[in-house]
C-alpha cells in the first residue's frame, strides 16, 4: 500500500487566506496527476469551499460522530477541475444547528473524534490517495489540535506582522513540536514584498512569501487560480510551495 | 569482557523477567476492586500535549496504532521493548490506556469505541 501524505493547513489566527491556500494547493496536486482528497475540517466555521465543488449532502461531522465512514462522505470533484488525478472533497456541515451541536462537545467526544480522524486517514490510504489536505479552524483549540495530531505535516499560513509572533510561537511550541509534526510556514498577503521570515526565528522553514494581490483577496474564495489561471503569480507561488513541501 | 552471545542471553533473560513482571502486574490490576473501565481517563489531544515528552511519544504512537503490544510499539519508536512496557504501564496507572491479556501477550489500547 502506498503512503498517503496528510497535510493540515492551519493558522494561529483567522483571515490569513488559509482556505484559499488549501484549495489551490489541493488542486495543484490533482492537476499534476496526484490522487487528492480535500477536507473542510473547520467544524466551527465551515467554508464548504464556497460551492466551488459538487455538493455532497453528507458531512464530516457524521464521521466524527461514528454515523458514517469517510468513503460515504467524500464526493468526486475531478470533473469540476478537470484534473489528471482523482480529486475528492469532504465538507463540514454549515447548518447552524450542526455548528451549535459541535460547539457543545465534551472531551470524551473530542478524544473519540481524533480516533475517527486517524481511522479515516487509514481508509483514505487504503483507497490509494496520494495527498490529503485538511483545512483546519484557526487558533489553538480541540478542533485544530485534533487535525494537527492526525496529520503528517502542518502548513502554517500567516500574515507577516509582528503582532502574530506570539501566536506563531504558541502554535509551534505548544502543538506542532510536542506532537512531533514537521511544519513549514507560508507568509501570505505580504505587503510591498514584506517578508519577516518569522518562522525561521523558531527553527521552522518559511516555504513561501506570497505577495498581497488584490484579485486573490477579492476572488480567492470563488476562483481556483491554479485551475483557471495557472500562469497567475498566485498559482506560480502555490506551485513553488508544492515543490518546497516535497523537499 | 562479555561476549555477544552472553549479552544476547542476558537480554533474553531480562525479557523473560519483564514478561513475568507484566503478568504479575496484570494479575494485580485484575484483582483490583475498581475496574479499568471505571478508572479510564480519556486520552484526548490536550491530555497528550500535557504529558511529559517520553510518555507523549508512546501515547501518540499508540493513538495511531489503536491497540499494540509493547514489542509492536517499540518497533515504531525504536526504543527497547522493556522501556516501552514501562511507559505503557505508567499510562495505564494514569488511567489513559487500557491493558488486557490475550494468551501470553499483553495488549495496550486507547480504543474506547
Amino acid at each position: 500500500m502506498k503512503d498517503t501524505f496528510t497535510i493540515a493547513v492551519h493558522s494561529p489566527r483567522g483571515g490569513t487566506g488559509k482556505t484559499s491556500v488549501a484549495i489551490n494547493l489541493a488542486c495543484a496536486y490533482a492537476k499534476e496527476g496526484k490522487d487528492v482528497c480535500l477536507l473542510d475540517m473547520d467544524l466551527k466555521s465551515p467554508s464548504t469551499f464556497n460551492g466551488m465543488f459538487p455538493p455532497s449532502g453528507k458531512w464530516i461531522n457524521d464521521i466524527l460522530d461514528y454515523k458514517k465512514n469517510i468513503r460515504e462522505v467524500i464526493v468526486d470533484g475531478s470533473e469540476s477541475i478537470n484534473s489528471e488525478g482523482r480529486f475528492y472533497v469532504g465538507y463540514s456541515n454549515p447548518d447552524i444547528s450542526a455548528i451549535r451541536e459541535f460547539s457543545s462537545k465534551d472531551r470524551k467526544w473530542q478524544s473519540d473524534a481524533l480516533k475517527a480522524l486517524i481511522q479515516s486517514k487509514k481508509h483514505l490510504q487504503q483507497e490509494g490517495f496520494d495527498v490529503v489536505i485538511m483545512d483546519t479552524s484557526p487558533g489553538v483549540d480541540f478542533t485544530s489540535a485534533n487535525v494537527v495530531a492526525g496529520s503528517d505535516y502542518v502548513l502554517m499560513v500567516i500574515k507577516p506582522n509582528e503582532y502574530c509572533l506570539t501566536n506563531i510561537k504558541q502554535a509551534i511550541d505548544g502543538i506542532y513540536t510536542p506532537l512531533g509534526k514537521k511544519c513549514g510556514i507560508v507568509e501570505n498577503m505580504c505587503l510591498n514584498g514584506q517578508s519577516l521570515q518569522m518562522g525561521e526565528k523558531y527553527g521552522v522553514p518559511v516555504l513561501s512569501s506570497i505577495p498581497c494581490m488584490c484579485e486573490v483577496s477579492t476572488q480567492g474564495l470563488s476562483k481556483i487560480f491554479t485551475v483557471e489561471d495557472p500562469s497567475h503569480p498566485f498559482s506560480s507561488a502555490i506551485g513553488r510551495l508544492k515543490v518546497s513541501i516535497g523537499d | 569482557m562479555v561476549s555477544e552471545v552472553e549479552m544476547n542471553n542476558i537480554l533474553v533473560a531480562l525479557n523473560e523477567i519483564n514478561d513475568k513482571l507484566d503478568r504479575l502486574l496484570f494479575q494485580q490490576d485484575s484483582s483490583s476492586h475498581v475496574s479499568q473501565e471505571d478508572e479510564l481517563n480519556e486520552l484526548d489531544v490536550m491530555t497528550l500535549l500535557s504529558l511529559p515528552d517520553h510518555l507523549r511519544t508512546t501515547a501518540t504512537v499508540l493513538f495511531e496504532m489503536g491497540t499494540a503490544t509493547a514489542a509492536q510499539l517499540s518497533e515504531k519508536t525504536s526504543k527497547e521493548r522493556a522501556v516501552e512496557s514501562n511507559y505503557l504501564n505508567q499510562l495505564v496507572r494514569m488511567g489513559h490506556v487500557h491493558k488486557h491479556r490475550d494468551g501470553r501477550k499483553v495488549f495496550f489500547t486507547v480504543q474506547s469505541i
